[in-house]
């Protein structure tokens, strides 16, 4: 199929595609990694602390206060899992659809979904343990704006997110763009269903042009066949079929915006196929009616082998497993604000357990905005030596060192390696 | 011809006699004997005149019934009549079978090319299989007709341009010589001029001087000299550059000519041709490389949908003056309602995943700049 290999083209394809179990093992990996480090650099940091404060007592400092912070630094940190990560990262999602609303105008779905897509790609490779979603969440909503054409001054945007500055949010830029591979497409449903609906439209209208596969069919019988579908499931009544199309249309855009967005649907689905499938979650009939003028309709005990044989009916088994897995995982989905229990544990482990487990060394991105490679070891070494005191000598010389070493494996793959 | 070698070419010949006329070059010192390449029957050349000047006759030899031609009588080059004849036939078999080296699959092919000619020529010479033979050359010569041609004419063309090298290559020596010459004449006025200038001052100056003068003249001589040589060395430096290019660009000239003509009846007598391409006609432009650019296979484009929210759009001027096409909001639409309906992510992903994870040895390098991203905080080695 020719649209097939024009989706085959694209960088969300190649690039952010992933099958459920890579998916996991991506997450697990990252979490993994991440977790070790915001170990290490913890662990960095109260060592720093407790040479920096031996020192400025002079003499190793007797007493219950030492022995606290002691004991306190020798209780494992308790770092987010990758489940916990995720809520993280999906509370976040829901906040980019608030702040999308909060300005005047609102920002378009496309925006903010494109702002839900990069985020959620971001924390594919990065842990919110690492970079907190508080400082990359006004970054990717700003970036989507820029890539999708809705163009507002960074000062104007900066007046929309309560609390920041400008410097504030473009400071992680550089970073999220490098973890989005600088990908920048985003291939979103909407405009697959308004392409879908008007064709429907056109069907109901007794203006419908065949499917290239089944030339036979005449405008007439499609319309026909549209009318003598099986009523839709929906509660609210809707007299003729106009209404019954706009009806599908509205309540699969409504899908399209939260529970395709707020769900892994993109990494796993493509576009045309979630929004078919959040069509059927809407209105099933509409939808299998409409798969079946382009691919043909299911087949009969009695029909010959040769039938069964054709691709389009493999193709199209295929794709009727694949939209229920989809539709299924678009109608799980549940608002994280509607169940307020949920939403007390994520305030939890947001406010207190991601705050105790946040990397110390990333905390400052507003010293590495524009060239990160030059200026992270420079921002990332004052930001210790802030939050330490005094971090001695010797202990700067080792972090340039290392931060240098680690400069040139980032510059070997950058990018990763090509496929 | 000068006498002196015509002279040495007939010593001891002075009792030659003309088989036809049998008159003897004792009585007629200038009698020059000729030969026709048909027979190869000596005569002298006042037989030939009084034979063959009203047209052609056959040979006076007896028992030899050749018709000839006054035209194609020539001078004997070689004493021995079997020699002069079998370098006309080898002169007239190379005119035929005159492939080149170039145009043979491999040295060897070239090197059986050449012995069969070799065979051919001997053949001849001999008289063994004399008819068969001549058929053979004479359907080759009749078949290869353009590219006997084409070589034929790319002969003269290196012959041409050799002899113009050679005296392209006479004239330089020439003008060096003279050079060399007119070096040699300038120095010789110099040291001349310059003992000159030097007993004048002698004469001119106080006796105190005598020494430094002398010894004054010594060095500007020396100095002229080595100037002179250096100036030399130059020129000749400079001349060496010339020859070399110039033997360059002629080299170029005989081969870059060396196009080929084809012959397409492939000759059944030689062996080992190189196979002549024939490049393939150019195929008309096909920007689409093969795809037929408005087919689809989910959806046929109609010019025309129902919609209530666009309609209106096809009558505001200020819509359309900005060049906006409804026609291409549909087919972008359609396009990618379906575009990837048919990727089923699991599948191709999964596969994708194999060939990639064979292919590169450290899986985690592929997820990319990401994790090299984080890497810049934490140890080094944590990432794999």
């Amino acid at each position: 199929m020719i649209e097939d290999d024009v989706y085959r083209t694209s960088s969300q394809f190649r690039l952010w595609s992933f099958t459920e179990a890579s998916l996991k093992s991506q997450r697990a990996t990252t979490n993994s990694v991440a977790s070790d480090r915001v170990r290490a650099a913890l662990r960095r940091a109260q060592e720093a602390r407790r040479s920096a404060n031996s020192s400025a007592a002079g003499t190793p400092a007797p007493g219950g206060g030492d022995a606290d912070t002691r004991a306190a630094d020798e209780k494992p940190i308790d770092c987010l899992t990758p489940e916990e990560e995720q809520q993280v990262v999906n509370y976040y999602c829901e906040q980019i659809i608030q702040l999308g609303e909060a300005y005047k105008p609102a920002l378009s779905t496309q925006v903010r979904s494109t702002a839900i897509q990069y985020l959620r790609r971001f924390y594919l490779t990065n842990s919110p343990m690492t970079y907190h979603p508080k400082q990359i969440m006004p970054c990717v909503v700003f970036l989507a704006t820029k890539t999708d054409n809705y163009y507002l001054s960074l000062a104007s945007f900066a007046d929309g997110v309560p609390g920041s500055t400008p410097e504030e949010i473009i400071a992680p830029e550089f970073i999220v763009m490098q973890s989005l591979r600088f990908t920048f497409d985003v291939r979103h449903p909407f405009r697959g269903l308004e392409g879908g609906i008007m064709e429907l439209r056109a069907i109901a209208s007794g203006q419908g042009r065949p499917a290239p596969h089944f030339p036979a069919q005449t405008p007439t019988d499609l319309q026909r066949a549209l009318q003598s579908i099986a009523p839709s499931p929906s509660p609210i009544p809707t007299p003729t079929l106009d209404d019954r199309i706009s009806r599908a249309h509205h309540d699969t855009r409504e899908i399209l915006k939260s529970a395709a967005q707020l769900t892994d649907a993109y990494f796993l689905y493509t576009p045309s196929q979630i929004w078919l499938a959040a069509l059927r979650v809407a209105d099933r009939p509409l939808a299998e009616f409409y798969l079946d003028t382009k691919l043909g309709g299911p087949i009969n005990q009695h029909q010959n082998r040769t039938q069964k044989e054709n691709p389009l009916y493999a193709l199209r088994t295929k794709l009727l497993v694949t939209l229920s897995n989809c539709a299924a995982m678009l109608q799980a989905y549940q608002p994280l604000s509607s169940d307020q229990d949920q939403m007390n544990t994520l305030r939890r482990i947001i406010g207190k357990k991601l705050y105790r487990c946040q990397n110390p060394e990333r905390a400052n991105l507003a010293g590495q905005k524009r060239i990160p490679a030059a200026a992270a070891a420079a921002s990332t070494s004052a930001a210790g030596g802030g939050e330490s005191g005094t971090t001695s000598e010797s202990e700067m010389e080792r972090l340039a060192k290392k931060r240098k070493l680690e400069q040139e494996q980032k510059g070997r793959d950058l990018f990763g390696a090509s496929w | 011809m000068p006498p002196a070698r015509d002279a040495m070419a007939h010593r001891g010949d002075d009792d030659e006699v003309c088989p036809v006329c049998k008159s003897s070059r004792y009585l007629n010192p200038d009698m020059r004997f000729l030969i026709n390449p048909e027979c190869y029957h000596k005569m002298c050349e006042s037989c030939v005149d009084r034979i063959f000047s009203s047209g052609p006759a056959n040979c006076p030899v007896a028992g030899c019934h050749k018709t000839l031609r006054k035209a194609k009588f020539r001078k004997q080059t070689f004493e021995d009549i079997n020699v002069e004849r079998e370098v006309d036939i080898r002169r007239r078999v190379m005119h035929i079978l005159n492939r080149r080296e170039e145009e043979f699959d491999s040295k060897r092919n070239y090197d059986d090319f050449l012995e069969q000619r070799e065979e051919i020529i001997a053949n001849l010479v001999h008289g063994t299989d004399v008819a068969k033979t001549e058929s053979d050359l004479q359907r080759y010569a009749s078949e290869n007709m353009r590219s006997i041609r084409a070589n034929q004419a790319l002969e003269a063309q290196e012959a041409s341009s050799f002899r113009e090298q050679q005296t392209h290559e006479q004239e330089l020596a020439r003008l060096r010589r003279e050079a060399v010459r007119q070096e040699y004449e300038n120095e010789r006025r110099e040291i001349l001029a310059g003992r000159e200038d030097v007993l004048s001052r002698l004469a001119a100056g106080r006796p105190g001087d005598a020494a430094a003068i002398a010894r004054e003249g010594q060095k500007v001589l020396l100095k002229k000299s080595s100037a002179r040589r250096s100036e030399e060395d130059r020129i000749r430096q400079k001349q060496a550059a010339l020859r070399n290019s110039d033997v360059k660009k002629s080299g170029q000239g005989a081969f870059g000519a060396a196009d080929r003509a084809d012959d397409s009846g492939a000759s059944s007598l030689i062996k080992g041709l190189k196979k002549i391409k024939t490049p393939e006609p150019e195929k008309p432009y096909d920007p689409f490389m093969g795809l037929v650019p408005n087919k689809r296979d989910y959806y046929t484009l109609h010019d025309y949908y129902p919609n209530s929210y666009l309609d209106p759009v096809r009558q505001d001027t200020r819509m359309l003056a900005g060049g906006y096409d409804l026609q291409e909001y549909y087919s972008r639409t359609l396009m990618e309602a379906f575009a990837g309906l048919g990727c089923f992510i699991d599948e191709e992903v999964s596969k994708r995943d194999v060939i990639s994870t064979s292919d590169i040895s450290e899986p985690v390098a592929t997820k990319g700049a990401a994790l090299a991203a984080v890497s810049s905080a934490g140890t080094p080695d944590a990432s794999s």
